[in-house]
């Protein structure tokens, strides 16, 4: 009984153990189950993590993990061409290096390889940025696609390139004050690229008046013309005489757009357009033209230069002095600032600054190249003034503006405002078309048979070039620094125009402080300096245009010789 | 003492019972390793995916083999095959020092037999039958985990002088899990967890520089991007690549251009999200969730312990398996030499989860078979 009760206590115990034990194992079983359930679902998630949230974060080195050509974002800038065509600014898809210093392994090894592989880096610089805690520094800009072969030669991941335009110019040095040039960002610094940069961005192209060819001679002329004569620098430009297209301007010293940090600050001074200088006798060209308009008088006029004249403190003398009456071909061609001065006086200060005013000279050009400068003009247009701005001094303006003023003088008498643009292209070449007659036909006539008197028997016979017909003046002025004028400190320019029966090109050269040498006799003077210079440009010139020579007005015979005293 | 045990059921009558649906299930995953595996050559069966397909027909082959044979001989091959394990792993663990390096494997001629993957099936085999045997008064009796223990010890030693942190880790983790399972107090495990804990620092000064860098490059794989780090950061911009749709079959760029290491084995996981992206990664891990969910349920229906065990022990190691491997490419876990079950390029684990699926589908044929101990 007691066995039997045994019995069933046990049995009663074992079912409800077993059952209890049934309902552990499950328990335990589900529990375990669903941990890794979870775990499963961590996984998903994990996964949803990975592959989208930080999808981003990884998408930005895609390029870095492997190299992946991107095209070139947006229009590409437009090119900018002379007016032949040829290129003169283009842009073309360069690769720029950067780091995602967050994938480099070895921020020393690799600085180190970039270094040798890009001279102009800093090591330490470049170690410094490969550690920072960024995801994006710039290595090097626009690299060689020599450089980028080498880059990846080094093999490492944290390296990539990004596509950037990078502007070319092919003229390089010789184009680089007027193209201009573009930041690293593309956007036009100086020059038609600045003018220009709104339509250049938009991927519209621009045709410039410029010829290569000219501009290549006019470079080439004046770059002579400096070294010759050891000087600071040098401006010339040539413009067609009717439409005001410039068709070459030069500044020397220049830079190499390309890279412009390279070049000193002067250097990207652009002396046609921005320089502001006294450029002496050849305002006579513009003074003789103000007393021939004003005054209905015959060539035979003589002016007295015997003595230097005296207004106030100041005393007006000529340089290669004649001490004689002089008529007014002669005041032109010997270059008396007596005469001049004279002449002067006879306008009137207000109508010659009137006259002058009329010729463009005395506000800033409006041309399409940013850099211009106004001209420095006397506040007060008093006698003294009016004399002294007869033969340019007292009043400073740039190259340009003079070379524009003759262009007015010799082509019949209608204002010409330079232009930079292609006649073609609806620049300001149109209004030049519209004749503003500024001066008389009559006027210009005689002002033409002037500059070649000035060629054939003055100060410019070193400019002459048989057949062509060159008429032109030549100016050397001081220039002013501190205490006044200083009489070694030269500016030489000549301008003048060909052929001067009928004008089609205005060609003017000038050399800032040329030092005489050997065979100058030790002469810095303009007929010197700048007249030999504008006789070769204006035979590379005929070349380049293909002008033929026309010997049939023999030089010799010059209709106002008749009124020039012949020596020895 | 007397071991009373019913009559085995005949081959066509195992035949019939074959689960067809898990055969499914595996094939599918399979399938997905072949496609990965056709991917990486570059769109090519060879040199991987043929190979691996035919070895799935030799694993297939030998699950309905194993499947056939009757739960109860099973049981009683526990010890043996567990025997059996510990012979190879001293094998290789002589010819490891005779070759001066980690050698884990035995080559067979057709087949590089690695015994620690054999040795897995064999300790969950031998824990199945141990708990089947004891008693559930004794399990939370200290002196219970003496036999389990030394089960568990023994080839983890040996697999540890391999080296192979990774396989004695999840050894000791399936282990743990069958434990628990058995019905072992819960406060053995707050103890263990602490006792882990504790020796960290101690395990951290045995450990090899290599796996001290993989810990490391773990906890910051960014130090390290080229190197130690160089598998994680590639397999996270792989998978961050794929996005949501990925980058479509045969496209993934940076698996095919071999920016990313060990493609066809450890890190296939990668290659498939790349090309399928966040929905091929989610259907795969989804798949092995059924899998899994599936092999509980069978495990559920089981009238004996041993098939339970045995059932759920295998389904275990199968999700670590899973859960390792996936974790690591998705940079929550550090790198450890773990391949994605039926998925990774490798003909030992591919053999081995044959096996497990045939034992399961064995204990599942005889699910209503007691095997009791008198």
């Amino acid at each position: 009984m007691i066995f039997y009760r045994m019995m069933r206590r046990n049995a009663a115990k074992l079912t409800g153990d077993r059952s209890a034990m049934l309902d552990l194992a499950h328990g335990r079983l589900v529990a375990l189950s669903s941990f890794f359930a979870i775990i499963y679902m961590v996984l998903a998630v994990r996964a949803f993590d990975v592959s989208v949230v930080q999808a981003k974060f990884w998408n930005m080195e895609d390029a870095g993990a492997i190299v992946v050509a991107e095209a070139p974002e947006g229009k590409r800038r437009g090119s900018i061409y002379d007016r032949n065509g040829n290129m003169l600014a283009t842009s073309l898809d360069m690769a720029s290096l950067y780091a995602d210093p967050y994938l480099i392994a070895d921020p020393e090894k690799t600085a180190r390889g970039l270094s040798d592989i890009f001279p102009s880096l800093n090591f330490g610089k470049t170690l410094r940025s490969l550690q920072s805690a960024r995801r994006f520094v710039w290595i090097e800009r626009n690299i060689s696609p020599r450089q980028q072969e080498a880059v990846m030669q080094l093999g490492e991941p944290g390296l990539a390139f990004r596509y950037e335009e990078k502007r070319v110019y092919p003229a390089k040095n010789e184009m680089a004050h007027l193209v201009g040039m573009t930041n690293v960002d593309g956007r036009g610094l100086a020059g038609v690229e600045r003018s220009f940069d709104r339509m250049l961005a938009k991927g519209q192209d621009v045709t410039l008046s410029l010829d290569m060819r000219l501009q290549h001679a006019l470079h080439r002329e004046v770059g002579k013309a400096i070294d010759d004569f050891n000087a600071m620098g040098g401006a010339g430009v040539i413009m067609d005489a009717h439409t005001g297209e410039v068709l070459a301007g030069v500044s020397l010293p220049d830079f190499n757009p390309h890279e412009p940090g390279l070049s000193e600050a002067a250097a990207h001074f652009n002396r046609l357009t921005l320089g502001v200088y006294e450029l002496g006798s050849v305002f006579k060209i513009f003074s003789t033209a103000a007393f021939l308009e004003t005054h209905d008088v015959p060539m035979s006029t003589t002016f007295d230069a015997r003595e230097p004249i005296k207004v106030g403190r100041f005393t007006i003398s000529d340089y290669h002095a004649e001490e004689r009456i002089l008529t007014v071909p002669e005041v032109f061609m010997v270059s008396s600032n007596i005469g001049s001065a004279m002449m002067g006086q006879a306008v009137g200060g207000q109508r010659l600054r009137q006259f002058y005013e009329d010729l463009g000279l005395l506000s800033a050009m409006n041309v399409e190249v940013a850099e211009v400068a106004s001209p420095l003009v006397p506040d007060r247009w008093g006698e003294v003034a009016t004399m002294t701005a007869s033969y340019g001094h007292g009043i400073a303006t740039t190259p340009l503006n003079v070379a524009a003023a003759v262009a007015t003088v010799v082509n019949g008498g209608y204002l010409i405002e330079p232009t930079f643009v292609h006649a073609g292209e609806g620049g300001k070449a149109r209004n030049n078309r519209n004749k503003i007659s500024v001066i008389s036909e009559e006027t210009s006539y005689k002002m033409r048979e002037l500059m070649r008197l000035v060629v054939t028997d003055g100060t410019g016979k070193n400019a002459d070039v048989p057949g062509y017909r060159l008429g032109g003046k030549t100016g050397t002025a001081e220039k002013s620094g501190a205490g006044g004028y200083q009489r070694k400190k030269l500016i030489s320019s000549f301008v003048g125009a060909f052929p001067i029966n009928d004008p089609r090109y205005v060609v003017m050269v000038a050399v800032d402080e040329p030092k005489g040498n050997k065979k100058s006799y030790g002469y810095a003077t303009a007929g010197w300096v700048a007249a030999p210079a504008v006789q070769r440009l204006v035979k590379t010139m005929a070349n380049i245009l293909g002008m033929a020579p026309d010997y049939d007005a023999p030089s010799y015979e010059h209709p106002l010789r008749q009124y020039v005293a012949l020596e020895g | 003492m007397s071991i009373r045990i019913e009559e085995d059921r005949g081959l066509l009558s195992r035949l019939q019972r074959i689960n067809w649906l898990m055969i499914g299930l595996i094939t599918a995953l399979a399938s997905i390793g072949f496609a990965c595996l056709y991917s990486a050559a570059g769109g090519s069966l060879s040199p991987w995916a043929s190979r691996q397909m035919m070895r799935f027909a030799i694993g297939l082959g030998a699950m309905l083999f194993i499947a056939m044979m009757p739960t109860r001989f099973w049981f009683r091959m526990a010890w043996p095959c567990y025997a059996a394990g510990l012979v190879l792993l001293l094998i290789v663990e002589v010819m490891g020092h005779i070759g001066m390096g980690a050698q884990r494997w035995i080559n067979l001629g057709f087949i590089n037999l690695q015994p620690s993957e054999v040795m897995k099936i064999a300790v969950i085999m031998v824990l199945a039958r141990y708990y089947h045997l004891t008693s559930r008064y004794h399990v939370s009796e200290w002196h219970s985990l003496i036999t389990p223990a030394i089960i568990v010890f023994a080839p983890v030693c040996l697999v540890m002088f391999q080296p192979d942190l990774g396989t004695a880790l999840m050894i000791i983790m399936g282990a743990a899990a069958m434990v628990f399972i058995a019905g072992a107090p819960f406060r053995w495990f707050a103890y263990a967890t602490g006792a882990v804990i504790a020796i960290i620092p101690l395990a951290w000064h045995f450990m090899h520089d290599y796996q001290k860098k993989r810990v490391m490059t773990f906890l910051n794989p960014e130090s390290d991007p080229l190197g130690a780090g160089y598998h994680i950061m590639q397999s996270k911009i792989a998978l961050g690549s794929g996005g949501i749709s990925g980058k479509g079959f045969l496209e993934g760029s940076q698996s095919r251009l071999n920016f990313l290491p060990e493609k066809q084995t450890d890190f296939i996981f990668t290659l498939w999200v790349e090309e399928w992206g966040l929905i091929g990664g989610l259907a795969l891990l989804l798949l092995c969730g059924i899998i899994f969910i599936y092999g509980v349920w069978i495990a559920l229906q089981c009238k004996n312990k041993f098939s339970r065990y045995l059932t759920l022990g295998l389904m275990i190691n199968f999700s670590l398996y899973v859960f390792i491997n996936t974790g690591m490419v998705m940079g929550l876990l550090p790198v450890v030499g773990v391949p994605l079950p039926l998925v990774s390029y490798g003909g030992t684990s591919m053999l081995s989860c044959m096996i497990a699926f045939g034992l399961i589908m064995s204990c599942e044929i005889d699910r209503s078979l007691k095997i009791k101990a008198i």
